[in-house]
Order: C-alpha cells, then structure tokens, then sequence
C-alpha cells in the first residue's frame, strides 16, 4: 500500500461517480482527438493532389478586379509561349486553347469546354497525375481525335462514350481515342473536359492561347518565374497588368493557412467539452473532499502532512484524467474513423482520418494537465484543513 | 522543567466560537506530565477533557497559554512540524476508532509508517507485528467494516504505535466497546505502560476505567480540579 493505492482506494469507493467523471473527460479528449483528425484529413485530402501540382505556374491573360472578378483579357500567342519557355528554371510550358463548344454523341447535344494542347506538351499539363482509364493519349500525328473526360465519357450523355466512338465538336467528327481517369476534388475540371490537339483547336477554337501552363524547376523559384513571366509577357502586349501568373505553391501556402484557422476553430469547439470535463473533475474532488474531511482529520492526527494530503487528492484526480484521458483516445479514433467513413457515404468526399500520433499524446497530456490543475484548489482545500476540525466533522 | 517531564500545559485556554456565542473550553488549565506516567482525565462531557487532550495531542492549538512536549514549545512549530510531532512523538487513540475504511488492517497500522516515510517491506512487516502484538494476527487483511468494535480500536491501538511514540492519547477508547472488549483494551494500554515505559494520557467518564490509571484528574468547566 502506498499514497497510490490510498487514492485509487477512494475512487473504487465512489465507482458511478468517478467513471462519470472520467467519462466527461473522456468526451473531451474524444472530441479533440476525433475533430483534429478530421481537420487533417481535410487538409490532406485538399492538398494532397495540389501538393503533386506545386511546381505548377498557371499564366492567364485577364486580371481580378474588384467587383466583377476575373477578367480576360483576350489572349496569348505563340511568341509568348516561346519566351516564357526560355526562361531560366523553366522546365516545360505548354499553351492551351480552349472554348466552350457544341458537343454531339448519339443525337444528344452539351456544351462542353474543349481544350486544344500541343501532345508534345500534354506532359506539361497533366503531369503525372491525369491519365488515361482507357484507350491512349493524343499523338502528334492524330487527326480529328479526341480524349474525354470521365464524366462526360460515363456520366453525361444518355449513352455511355467507349473509345473509338465518334463525336461532333462543333459540327466536325472527331474519333475517341481515351478516356481520362476520374479526376474529382481540386482537379474535376478535367472530368467534364474534352482535349484535342493543337491543330485541330486552331481550326475550331482559334489563334488565342487562353492559357499557358508552367512546369518549374525548383518549387523555389516559382515565384520568382511568374514575376518574370508576367512582366515578359506584359512587355510583349504592351498592357501592364495584362498577365496572371499563379503559383500553385501561393494557392496551396493560402490553403493551408485556412487549414490552420480551421483547425484552431475544431479545437476551440472541443476545447469547450474539456473545460466541462474539468469543472466536473472540480466538482467531483470538491464533494470528495468535503465527505472525506473527517478523513483528512484522521490523517493529519496520525501524522498526514499538508503535502501528504494535497498528493493524495491531486493523484486522485489525476488518475481519473489519466484513465479519461485513455478512453477519450481510443473513443476519438474510434470517433474520427465512424465521421470519416460517414461524410464518405454522405457526401461522396474522401476524408481519411489522419491520427497525429502528437494530437493523441497531446490530448492525453492536456487531459492528465487539466485533471492536475482542477484537482490542486480541492486538494489544498482538504491539505489546509484544521486537523481538529476536521477529525470532529461528521 | 525536569528531564523526566514529557509534557507541560502553562495556562492553556481554549475560546471557540459557535456562531455568536463564545464558548470557554479550557480556562488556563496548568499540568505536568512524567514520563512513563498513565494519567486519566475524568469529567462530564463538555467539561473540556478532549479539547484538553487534543492540545496535548498536538490536534489543536490553544488560544492562549502554551504546550510543551518533552521541552519543545508547540507554539513556535508550523504545520509541518507539527505533523512531524504527532507522527513521531504521539500515538492517537480515538473513541469511534476512526480507521481508514478503504484500506485494511494492516494497512491502516501502516499508513502512519507511510506518512514518515519508512520503506514498504518494513511497513508491512512491522505493522503485522504490531497487529500480533494486539492479538490480530489473525484479522491481518479484514477491512474495518468486518471487524467488531472491539477488534477496530485493537487496530486503532496498533496503528497509534506505528512510529513507536512515547505519548499515547486516548479519547474515551473504549466508549464506543463493550466491557469484555473494554477489559482487553485496557490491558493493552496497561501492558505498554508497565512494559515498555510508554506514557499514556487517557480521557474517560468511566470511573472504573480511571480507576486502573495511576493518576486521576478531575475536569469541569474548562478547568482541572
């Protein structure tokens, strides 16, 4: 027997009472444990795909203006893309053409983006993430292809579109050589795009590139490129502020600095249960004190110093906050895992529960931290006790 | 004051205040105590004798006068020190055994072992002896609740003798006993007095229990007779 047992002694005396008091603290860290893992399986499941996409530089022609959004500005040429190849830490830039057409399959007729790309450069664009599901890709030597995206190939029309089906874009006939994989989330533009090649964009969409897309070298650099880009290209319209050039690593940096508001809001809500669970563990040690002052009359008769008496009360709470804490872990992955698998089913969203072995820990410590801390003003209260009063109290 | 003096009560008064009304405990209560003496305190109750025994127990402090124990002026001791006075020095016997009931007997016994920080294996071991000493040996791991009252002041007697103190204060110990068990519990006190030369200061109503103590004081009204 030892000061520990005398304080584990105690809780077994009071079962109902210190398991719902363990249970409260156990809601808390659950629900810390349960909504940060939620919150990164959020955060990973938004940037995770733009995170592969970090070395892009997206140039557009047209501005944000206030009020009205974003403007285009007309278009680029091929002098453009030429020099924005040319600049240093640039690994590959491919323009894009692209306009909103009549789209036929079957009788059935939608208007869809169609995007003209340089196959050449079709690396450029879709990096190593968007590939075919079925069929190939577009060649340089394709005449009048095509490649769909997921969703208007499976989804859109009455009439699921295979490869090697014909379609009319914009009046011409245009053989299907693949279909794009589904893309969803940050990327589900591509679902419902349709890419050709340069050659044939030019005869249906035109001259204008709408849209250059840049590989860099270095993530490093990116920001340095795209003021060069921007002021390049400028330079070659004559137009100041004629340029946008995005950086996907500025995008994915604003991104996660909302994830961190976030985050800090989910744990603010959780906080709110734990500060519960506190004043709980608080009121508990409190009633504890006051039915055991006789006790801690006793004590102190036999020698109990104050110091005696505050551990024992202090190590009372906490291994209530310690075994609440426990259970508050595992009912939390249990917890993120039910909402994970549950937004899955309800939304159609991924988001995988991601356990940060530092949020457990913290929980726990935060958990064992605020029993400590509401457990010392009752168990002052019982070591200050005057011993005689105490012994007399009934 | 003389080596053999082990405690000393110079005008000790005691004021409590229940409510509005002040309530004189002790009146400037003068006394002496020898080592090795057995002392009853006899009195009606509220007459003071275990507001009395609680100064001399170290418990209370009085409002005025001062308590001595073996030459050491209580007064100029904290808390801690106190404590330290009580576990070391003074060996508590209380009449409703006040034991700890979540713990057993050996336990119990133990439990002042652990305020003064003696090893575990020596804890056990001595407690066990002592509960032997008081014919317990065979109620080692009862918890108080499956002890009879007589059987629970025997702990209680034990556990006082844990840090083997040389004051024993008893608050009406066998109160709250049947005679038979009263008879055995006297015996005890009167073993450690006899044998091993421990002081023991015991506060009673029952004049035959006084009367097997070798010196009776009378109490009334917050003053010794």
């Amino acid at each position: 027997m030892g000061i520990f047992t005398l304080a584990l002694g105690d809780l077994r005396e009071r079962k109902a009472r210190s398991a719902l008091t363990m249970l409260g603290v156990a809601v808390g860290i659950a629900a810390i444990v349960a909504l940060m893992s939620i919150g990164f399986g959020l955060k990973y499941s938004v940037t995770s795909q733009l995170t592969e996409m970090a070395d892009t530089i997206m140039v557009m022609p047209g501005r944000f203006t206030q009020g009205r959004g974003y403007v285009m500005l007309g278009g680029f040429n091929e002098r453009d893309l030429h020099d924005v190849k040319r600049i240093s830490g640039v690994r590959e830039a491919a323009a894009m053409f692209s306009a909103v057409k009549d789209v036929e399959h079957r009788r059935e007729r939608k208007l869809f983006e169609v995007v003209g790309i340089d196959p050449k450069e079709t690396h450029a664009v879709f990096g190593k993430i968007v590939k075919e599901e079925e069929g190939r890709g577009l060649r340089e030597s394709d005449h009048k292809t095509c490649v769909v995206g997921h969703s208007i190939a499976k989804d859109l029309f009455v009439h699921e579109i295979g490869v090697n089906d014909r379609i009319k874009i914009a009046g011409r006939t245009f053989r299907v050589v693949g279909i794009l994989e589904k893309q969803g989330g940050f990327r589900s533009e591509v679902d419902t795009q349709i890419y050709i090649t340069k050659r044939d964009a030019k005869e249906i969409i035109g001259d204008e590139i709408s849209m250059i897309f840049v590989r860099v070298r270095n993530i490093e650099d990116a920001e340095r490129i795209a003021d060069e880009i921007e002021e390049r290209i400028d330079e070659n319209h004559k137009i100041e502020d004629f340029t946008q050039a995005l950086t996907m690593g500025s995008f994915i940096r604003q991104l996660e600095e909302l994830f961190k508001i976030l985050q800090a809001v989910l744990l603010a809500i959780a906080s709110i249960s734990l500060i519960v669970a506190s004043i709980g563990i608080m009121n508990t040690m409190l009633m504890s004190v006051m039915e055991r002052t006789h006790e801690i009359g006793v004590m102190k008769a036999i020698g109990a110093r104050n110091r005696d008496i505050l551990t024992i009360f202090v190590l009372e709470s906490g291994i209530i906050s310690v075994i609440g804490g426990i259970l508050g872990m595992l009912i939390g992955v249990i917890g993120a895992n039910v909402i994970s698998v549950g937004l899955g089913s309800a939304f159609g969203i991924e988001i995988p529960a991601i356990l940060h072995a530092e949020v457990l820990l913290g929980g726990l410590a935060v958990a064992v931290i605020t029993g400590v801390l509401s457990g010392v003003y009752p168990a002052m209260k019982a070591a200050r006790m005057s011993p005689v009063e105490a012994v007399r109290y009934e | 004051m003389s080596a053999e003096e082990i405690v000393r009560l110079e005008g000790v008064t005691k004021v409590y205040h229940m409510g509005k009304v002040e309530v004189q405990a002790l009146r400037g209560v003068n006394l002496s105590v020898k080592r090795g003496e057995f002392i009853a305190i006899l009195g009606p109750s509220g007459s003071g004798k275990s507001t009395l025994l609680n100064m001399m127990g170290c418990l209370d402090k009085p409002t005025s006068g001062k308590v001595f124990i073996e030459g050491t002026d209580t007064s100029r001791l904290n808390d801690n020190e106190l404590a330290a006075l009580r576990r070391e020095k003074i060996g508590f016997v209380f009449q409703q055994f006040n034991l700890i009931h979540t713990l057993n007997a050996l336990e119990n016994v133990a439990l002042p072992m652990l305020f003064a920080g003696i090893r575990r294996t020596e804890r056990m071991k001595r407690a066990s002896e002592l509960l032997q000493k008081v014919g317990l040996s065979h109620r080692v791991y009862h918890k108080p609740m499956e002890l009879s009252g007589g059987e629970q002041q025997r702990v209680a007697i034990a556990r006082a003798l844990a840090n083997n103190p040389e004051i024993i204060v008893a608050d009406e110990p066998t109160g709250n006993v049947d005679t038979d068990a009263g008879n055995v519990i006297m015996g005890i006190f009167e073993r450690l007095n006899s044998e091993e030369r421990r002081t023991i200061i015991l506060v009673t109503h029952d004049f035959d229990i006084a009367a097997r103590a070798h010196r009776k004081l009378r109490m009334t009204d917050g003053a010794l007779l």
